[in-house]
C-alpha cells in the first residue's frame, strides 16, 4: 500500500516587501508516497520551481520560507540550519535541473563531480568513489563509460550530460528524485529516452519522484498522481487517470483542452485568455476567476480545496455542492 | 602542443623584430644625441663630427640598424653614450629590480582583491559588498604617487619599521610593492566581484548545492575556479604594463628600476639604452603572454592548443 514518505503541510514561500509578504507559493499542503512520481504541472511563474527549490532548502537570495513545514522521516524542514539541509541534499533529496547544458561543471571531469557527491555523503576513499562514478554511468546507459568518466562535459551530448546528472543525482541512493523540467531542454527523441530511463531507475532503486513540468504529454507518461498548480496555489490534485479522463477545475480544463487532439481537425489551438497574475498583484477572492469562463458571485471569496466524488480535490466553487453530498451520505 | 609553443615562438620573434624597427627610427626622430652632449656649442665642429664616428651615427641609417641588429641576435646592445657601460649590464642591473617590483605589487594585489572581490560577490547587496566596492574606487582614484609618500611618512618616518627608499633587502620590496599593489587590487577586486557574480548565476552552481558539499566548497571550488580566467588574463596584461609603467613609484622611492632607467636615457638621447631596454621589455612581454595563453588550457579544459580542439 501507499506509504508517506514526505508531507507538506500549508508551505508559504515568497518575498517580504516593504514590511509585506508577498506569496509566491502560497500555503499549498501535498504528500509524497514512497515509490511514486508525483507531477507539479502549471505555467511558468505558477510557484512550481519555487516549491521545488523549497524542498532542497535552495530558495534563491531575497525568497524567504514564510510559514509552514516539509516533513521527512523525522525530519521537520522548518527548523533546519544550514548544516542539516546539506545532510538532506543529495543524500535524501536530489535535483536534476532543466538546462543540461550548464548544469555540470565546466572544469571538472564527470569522475569528479560524481565522486564529490559520493565522498561528500559517506565515508568512502576516492578509489570506492570513482568505483561508485562508474556503476552510476552504467546505470544510466553511458556508452563507453571507461573512458567518459575522464571526459570534460563540453566532450558530451546533452543527453549524455543529463544522463551525468542523474548519476550525480543518485550516486547516494536518495528516496526522493527532484527532476525540474529534466526534458524541456531535449529533443523528442532524447526527451523519451531519459524519460525511460528515469522509470526503470526508479523501479531498480525504489525511489519516488517529484516531476515538475508543463508538459501534459511528459506527466501521462510518467505519473501516478498530479497537482495542477496556479498563482501559487494548488487548485487540483488528482490520480493521473482522473485528471485526464474528467478534468474538473476551469484551469486544468483549459490547459487540456489547448492540447492538439490528432483526431480533430483545427485550424487554431485554443487557449486559456489573460495571463497568470504576478504575485504582489493577485486578484481578490479565486486566483483563476479573471480568466474564468465560468466565473460567478462566489468567486470573490477564495474557494478551499473541495472534495469530488471521484476522489480527486479541487478548488472551485463550482463542487462545493458535489462535496457537500458526499459528506451527506458520509 | 609542441607545434603551438613553436609557432608562437616565430610570432614572438616577429613581434620583437617589428618593434625594433618602430624603436630604432622613431627615437632618431627625437633629434641629435651629440648635439645634447654639446649643449654648451663650445666646441669644434671636427671634435663634434669625431664623437658622432666614434659612436657610429655617421654611418648611413640601414647600416646603423644592421649593426643593432647584429647585436641584438647576441644580446649585445652595445654601450650606452653616457656612461660607456654595456646596455646589457645596464639592464641587468635593473631586471631583477624591476622584475620583483611588478611581482610584488601582483602578489599585494591578489592578496588584497581576491578575498575581497570574491567576498563582494557572495555578499551581494550587503555592507561587506558595499566597503568592497567602495575600497575599489579609492583603490582605482588614488594617485599612487600619493599613496607612496603616505605610506613612506607613516611607515618609514613615524613608525620607522620598514626603509623610505632603496633596494637592498625583501624589507626595501614592501612599501613600494603595496603602493602599486594597492592600485592594481582596485580594479582587480571589481573583476573578480564581476566574473563571480556571473559565475555564481550559473546553474552548475546550484548543481554543486544541491550536492549538499559546504558553502565555501561551493564558492572557491566551483564558483572561484570559473572566474579565475578573466582574472588571469587581465593579470598578466597589468603585468607587462607593471614592467615599463611604474617610474612614478620608482622615483618615489629611489627604485632602480628598468622604467626610470629608460625615461633617463630618453631624456639624453642615449640611443643603445633606450634600444636595449625597449627590446628587453618587449620580450619579457610577448614570453608573458604566452606563458597565460598557456595556462588557460590548465584553468579551462574546453581551450586546447592548436589543432587538438
Amino acid at each position: 500500500m501507499d506509504i508517506k514518505l514526505l508531507e507538506v503541510v500549508n508551505l508559504k514561500v515568497g518575498v517580504n516587501q516593504d514590511n509585506k509578504e508577498i506569496p509566491i507559493v502560497n500555503g499549498i499542503s501535498f504528500h509524497l508516497n514512497k515509490g511514486e512520481t508525483l507531477g507539479i504541472v502549471g505555467e511558468s511563474g505558477c510557484g512550481k520551481s519555487m516549491t521545488s527549490l523549497a524542498l532542497m532548502g535552495l530558495l534563491p537570495p531575497g525568497v524567504d520560507w514564510q510559514s509552514g513545514d516539509i516533513i521527512l522521516e523525522d525530519m521537520h524542514f522548518k527548523n533546519f540550519k544550514n548544516k542539516d539541509w546539506r545532510s538532506v541534499r543529495g543524500k535524501k533529496i536530489s535535483m536534476i535541473f532543466q538546462e543540461p547544458m550548464s548544469s555540470l561543471n565546466p572544469v571538472y571531469t564527470v569522475a569528479d563531480q560524481i565522486m564529490e557527491i559520493v565522498l561528500n555523503h559517506e565515508n568512502v576513499s576516492k578509489r570506492q568513489a570513482r568505483v561508485r562514478a562508474l556503476e552510476m554511468l552504467k546505470l544510466v546507459g553511458i556508452p563507453r563509460p571507461e573512458q567518459v568518466l575522464d571526459e570534460y562535459p563540453h566532450q558530451l551530448s546533452g543527453g549524455m550530460r543529463q544522463r551525468i546528472m542523474i548519476a550525480i543525482a543518485l550516486a547516494c541512493n536518495p528516496e526522493i528524485l527532484i527532476a525540474d523540467e529534466p526534458t524541456t531542454a531535449l529533443d523528442v527523441t532524447i526527451q523519451a529516452q531519459i524519460l525511460e530511463l528515469m522509470k526503470e531507475i526508479q523501479e531498480k532503486l525504489h525511489m519516488s519522484i517529484v516531476l515538475i513540468t508543463h508538459d501534459l504529454g511528459v506527466v501521462a507518461e510518467m505519473c501516478d498522481r498530479v497537482m495542477v498548480m496556479y498563482a501559487g496555489e494548488i487548485v487540483e490534485k488528482a490520480k493521473v487517470v482522473d485528471l485526464f479522463d474528467s478534468p474538473k477545475h476551469p484551469y486544468t480544463q483549459g490547459l487540456l483542452e489547448s492540447l492538439p487532439d490528432i483526431n480533430k481537425q483545427m485550424e487554431y489551438l485554443s487557449s486559456i485568455p489573460g495571463i497568470v497574475p504576478a504575485p504582489g498583484n493577485m486578484p481578490i477572492g479565486c486566483k483563476f476567476s479573471p480568466r474564468c469562463p465560468f466565473v460567478h458571485d462566489r468567486c470573490s471569496v477564495n474557494p478551499p480545496l473541495f472534495d469530488t466524488p471521484e476522489g480527486t480535490k479541487v478548488k472551485c466553487w463550482l463542487y462545493e455542492e458535489a462535496s457537500v453530498k458526499k459528506e451527506a451520505v458520509l | 602542443m609542441f607545434a603551438y609553443i613553436v609557432r608562437r615562438m616565430l610570432h614572438m620573434l616577429l613581434v620583437v623584430f617589428v618593434i625594433s624597427l618602430i624603436i630604432f627610427f622613431s627615437i632618431r626622430l627625437t633629434g641629435d644625441p651629440v648635439s645634447v652632449m654639446f649643449s654648451t656649442g663650445e666646441a669644434s665642429k671636427e671634435a663634434i663630427e669625431a664623437v658622432r664616428a666614434n659612436l657610429g651615427l655617421d654611418k648611413p641609417l640601414p647600416v646603423q640598424y644592421a649593426i643593432f641588429i647584429k647585436g641584438l641576435l647576441t644580446f649585445d646592445f652595445g654601450e650606452s653614450f653616457r656612461s660607456g657601460m654595456p646596455v646589457t649590464t645596464l639592464i641587468m642591473e635593473r631586471a631583477w629590480a624591476t622584475l620583483s617590483l611588478a611581482l610584488g605589487g601582483i602578489v599585494v594585489a591578489i592578496l588584497i582583491a581576491f578575498p575581497v572581490g570574491i567576498l563582494s560577490a557572495v555578499k551581494r547587496g550587503s555592507g561587506v559588498d558595499f566597503f568592497g566596492r567602495i575600497f575599489s574606487l579609492v583603490g582605482i582614484s588614488f594617485p599612487n604617487f600619493w599613496l607612496g609618500i603616505m605610506l613612506i611618512l607613516v611607515f618609514a618616518v613615524y613608525l620607522q619599521w620598514l626603509p623610505a627608499s632603496g633596494f637592498d633587502s625583501f624589507q626595501h620590496l614592501i612599501l613600494p610593492s603595496i603602493t602599486l599593489g594597492m592600485i592594481l587590487s582596485g580594479i582587480l577586486a571589481r573583476l573578480v566581484r564581476s566574473s563571480m557574480l556571473e559565475v555564481l548565476n550559473q546553474q552548475y552552481i546550484s548543481t554543486a548545492k544541491s550536492k549538499g558539499i559546504s558553502e565555501w566548497s561551493v564558492i572557491m571550488k566551483h564558483g572561484f575556479r570559473n572566474a579565475l580566467l578573466p582574472t588571469v588574463t587581465f593579470l598578466g596584461l597589468q603585468f607587462g604594463s607593471l614592467l615599463g609603467g611604474t617610474v612614478i613609484v620608482e622615483q618615489v622611492f629611489s627604485w632602480p628600476g628598468i622604467g626610470t632607467l629608460i625615461i633617463d636615457a630618453i631624456n639624453q638621447r642615449d640611443y643603445p639604452v633606450i634600444q636595449g631596454g625597449v627590446i628587453f621589455l618587449a620580450i619579457i612581454m610577448v614570453v608573458v603572454n604566452l606563458l597565460v595563453d598557456l595556462s588557460y588550457t590548465l584553468i579551462d579544459p574546453r581551450i586546447k592548443t592548436g589543432k587538438e580542439a
